[in-house]
């Protein structure tokens, strides 16, 4: 009778030990909520550091990225990871593009693919303007 | 609480009843949990896919990414698709594996042809669970295989290419077509199967238990000519004997689950099952799952497309209708030496099929 | 029962004996059918250079393309020389673009066409200028060939293609200044391999891998080795962090498997105290 009695113990205290894991899981993955994004995300530049028609490299949460300043259509913010290989863009201010010194992958300052091997256009990050301040994120 | 229930549903006589009085022959193995643990697969594989269903997104631009990131960014995701997809091929390997054991035993003959019916359908049933699951993932292992797959029925005359057309709902494999197998899949089937297994269920019920050919002699008189619900008046009861067996099945049945996902979870994940899907690029060998590799590569050796087919669709009916072509009283396979033999050399077949399927 | 159902059998098998097709005709049609929208390229420039007709050395160029990280980028004869490959009559015609091949002193500039920071960095360096100025001086060809091109590396510094016009000392100070961020790349490239076969898709790090090390072999093309010097910290910390999140993964890798395997030693204790259950005798 007391190896009977030990044998359940031992069951009962497995299964719960196996149902807690499982509902834990089921839990923290129904739970899986976007990063949400701190103020700590953001990223704030003014607007006197990016005159008409340069642009101003920046890092985005970890990853370079650059704001320029069209002369028609204001400022616009786009992450310069080349959507081909993963290649820095950079400004070229003459040709009024974003180009790719990996294998010459053309974007338009909307960031869409204009010429070359990038299969996507650039990620945009968004901003909003304040005042002097540029928010971007 | 147990008054309260045994109030309004009897509860007490309930399970003295269905559960303490009921008997089970005393020779019982733990092959007779087999299709028990058919049913706990199900319940894996279904619980387990709505658990994935709440982030896996149906179409072609998205499957991929949102697979990967219930692989990598929600927590414990890989846990849940990890069990869904070892599970799959867990239940279709116990399927096959019940269907086999009760056909040894002899357990499809009169009064029983029904519930054989009802059990080859349902493998018929999870087979095709497992081939609309494939695509799901929109990966060039998904693409690929399902293409070839869907282009195995146009071997028929006529209304090979129709119905081929259906099936992928058009000429190449589209967005349409990962909307239909995902229809199919997470709303068809399930109802579908459930009402099979309800009837199977309730036919073994019914009828009852029949008792092994192997170590007791059954008295049972053949041909029956009229109903009569098999009991075993000196048999064990269900609980807690048998009960017990299934229990500790279900236990080894997941401890295998979880050994695969422990030390091989790329098992099921050739290098293919993680580019996503290219309609541009073929990879250079393309092969159907595993439980597909034997028609396969039936057809493939059969040089005459229609022939191959057609013997393939042969097999099915006759391994679905058995009961019915094979009325010979005897019960016991290892007083039936022809029969025993040409099963196991076509299951040999089919094992050997498989492998060169792999390989070629 | 069982006549009726072999005389179906019989019936239904017979007319499929009587469309029996040939193997060749079987093979033809399910085995090698190009599948569901798989594009056969039509290529007129191949079809010409490579056949009989064609001079020996023409004829060598496919073989070599055909071998070359280009060919498996789907780079084709196009993509550098211009012309078109759909249209056999008007394939090397002017109005189509098509540029022929270089002068020795043009190849930095044809192949610059796609890759530009190479371009910009070669001729600011010694060997672009030597070549711009009419000297004896390498071109792209000389280190990487013309179309049999593979993927960079290390060892094409090497003493033979070097010494061709000066001594190795210089070539050698430089190929150790690359070394260890080579190798440091090499080794994340097979742990990113290794992640990639586990079903992990670590694609930012590829991508910042890639970009890191090609625009560290970009600079290379400056052939100036205090420039690659002193800008070594910099890569140097751009692949320790990129080393962070793949050090990261693994372990995420190893806590899956200890989860696993932890659940799959309940399980199988489960099983075995019910199996003892059943055979402890009940009073």
């Amino acid at each position: 009778m007391k190896r009977r009695r030990f044998l359940q113990i031992i069951l009962a205290f497995l299964a719960s030990i196996t149902l807690l894991s499982f509902v834990y899981s089921l839990l923290k993955f129904l739970a899986a909520l976007p990063a949400r994004t701190a103020e700590a995300n953001k990223l704030i530049i003014r607007k006197n550091e990016v005159p008409s028609g340069d642009a101003k490299d920046i890092i985005y949460r970890d990853s370079p990225a650059v704001i320029i300043n069209r002369s028609d259509k204001g400022f616009i913010a786009l992450s310069r990871v080349c959507t081909h290989l993963g290649c820095l863009v950079e400004y070229d201010r003459v040709k009024q593009r974003l180009i790719c010194p990996c294998h010459a992958g053309n974007f338009d300052l909307e960031g869409n693919v204009l010429s070359g091997p990038p299969p996507k256009s650039l990620t945009v990050i968004p901003l909003r303007i304040d005042g002097e301040n540029i928010i971007i994120g | 609480m147990k008054t309260w229930l045994n109030v309004r549903i009897g509860l007490d006589d309930f399970i003295q009843t269905k559960i303490i009085d009921y008997r089970i022959p005393k020779n019982i193995n733990i092959f007779y949990t087999l299709g028990f643990l058919a049913v706990i697969a199900y319940a894996v594989q279904a619980v387990t896919g709505i658990i994935l269903l709440i982030y896996y997104i149906p179409h072609p631009d998205h499957a991929f990414r949102s697979v990967q990131d219930i692989m990598t960014k929600v927590p414990y995701g890989w846990l849940f698709r990890q069990m869904h997809v070892v599970g799959s091929n867990l239940m279709i390997t116990v399927a096959i594996l019940h269907m086999i054991t009760v056909f040894l035993m002899g357990n499809y003959k009169r009064p029983r042809e029904l519930t054989w019916l009802g059990g080859g359908l349902s493998l018929l049933l999870t087979i095709i669970f497992g081939f609309s699951g494939y695509l799901l993932p929109w990966t060039q292992l998904s693409y690929w295989a399902t293409t070839v797959v869907t282009s195995m029925p146009t071997a028929f005359p006529l209304i090979g290419n129709p119905i081929a057309q259906v099936l992928r709902g058009g000429d190449h494999i589209t967005e349409i077509t990962l909307s239909r197998f995902f229809a199919l899949h997470v709303a068809v089937l399930p109802p579908i199967f459930l009402t099979l297994t309800g009837i199977h269920l309730f036919l073994i019920n019914r009828i009852g238990i029949s008792a092994t050919p192997f170590g007791m002699a059954d008295e049972e008189k053949r041909p029956l000519t009229e109903y009569k619900r098999k009991t075993h008046a000196d048999g064990y009861p269900y609980y807690p004997v048998f009960f017990q067996k299934q229990m500790y099945m279900m236990m080894a049945y997941l401890a295998v689950m979880f050994f695969i996902i422990t030390f091989l979870p790329n098992l099921f994940f050739p290098e293919e099952a993680h580019i996503p899907a290219d309609p541009f690029k073929t990879p250079a060998e393309i092969r159907p799952a595993w439980y597909l590799l034997a028609p396969y590569q039936l057809l493939k050796l059969i040089p005459n497309k229609f022939f191959g087919i057609t013997i393939q669709a042969i097999l099915v009916a006759l391994f679905l209708v058995w009961p019915f072509v094979d009325t010979y009283q005897e019960k016991n396979v290892l007083k039936r030496p022809i029969l025993r033999g040409v099963f196991i050399f076509l299951l040999v077949m089919w094992v050997i099929l498989l492998f060169w399927g792999r390989t070629s | 029962m069982r006549y009726l159902l072999l005389s179906l059998t019989m019936l239904f098998t017979l007319p499929s004996m009587s469309t029996a097709g040939y193997r060749e005709d079987f093979e033809r049609e399910f085995m090698t059918k190009t599948w569901a929208g798989a594009q056969v390229e039509e290529n007129s420039c191949i079809s010409c250079h490579a056949s009989d007709k064609m001079k020996p050395e023409f004829k060598e160029i496919v073989d070599a393309w055909q071998a070359s990280w280009h060919a498996q980028n789907k780079i084709s004869c196009e993509n550098c020389h211009g012309g078109d490959p759909k249209d056999a009559d008007l394939a090397m015609s002017r109005e189509r673009g098509f540029l022929g091949s270089p002068h020795y002193k043009d190849v930095p500039e044809f192949c610059g066409k796609c890759h530009v920071g190479i371009l910009a960095n070669f001729l600011e360096s010694g060997h672009g200028k030597a070549l711009k100025a009419g000297k004896k001086a390498p071109n792209c060809v000389t280190c990487h060939g013309s179309h049999n091109i593979q993927k960079a590396n290390i060892d094409i510094i090497s003493e033979q293609l070097c010494t061709k016009c000066h001594s190795y000392e210089r070539a050698k100070i430089m190929k150790v200044t690359l070394f260890l961020i080579e190798k440091k790349a090499a080794q994340l490239e097979q742990s990113l391999q290794e992640l990639r076969q586990e079903g992990l898709y670590p694609e930012d790090d590829q991508k910042s891998l890639f970009s890191t090390q090609a625009t560290f072999r970009t600079l290379f093309h400056t052939v100036d080795v205090n420039l690659v010097r002193s800008r070594t910290d910099e890569f140097t910390s751009k692949l320790d962090l990129i080393d962070k999140n793949v050090q990261t993964m693994f372990r995420d890798l190893r806590s899956r498997k200890n989860f696993s395997a932890f659940l799959m030693l309940v399980f199988s204790g489960m099983g075995i105290i019910i199996f003892l259950l059943s055979t402890t005798k009940k009073d």
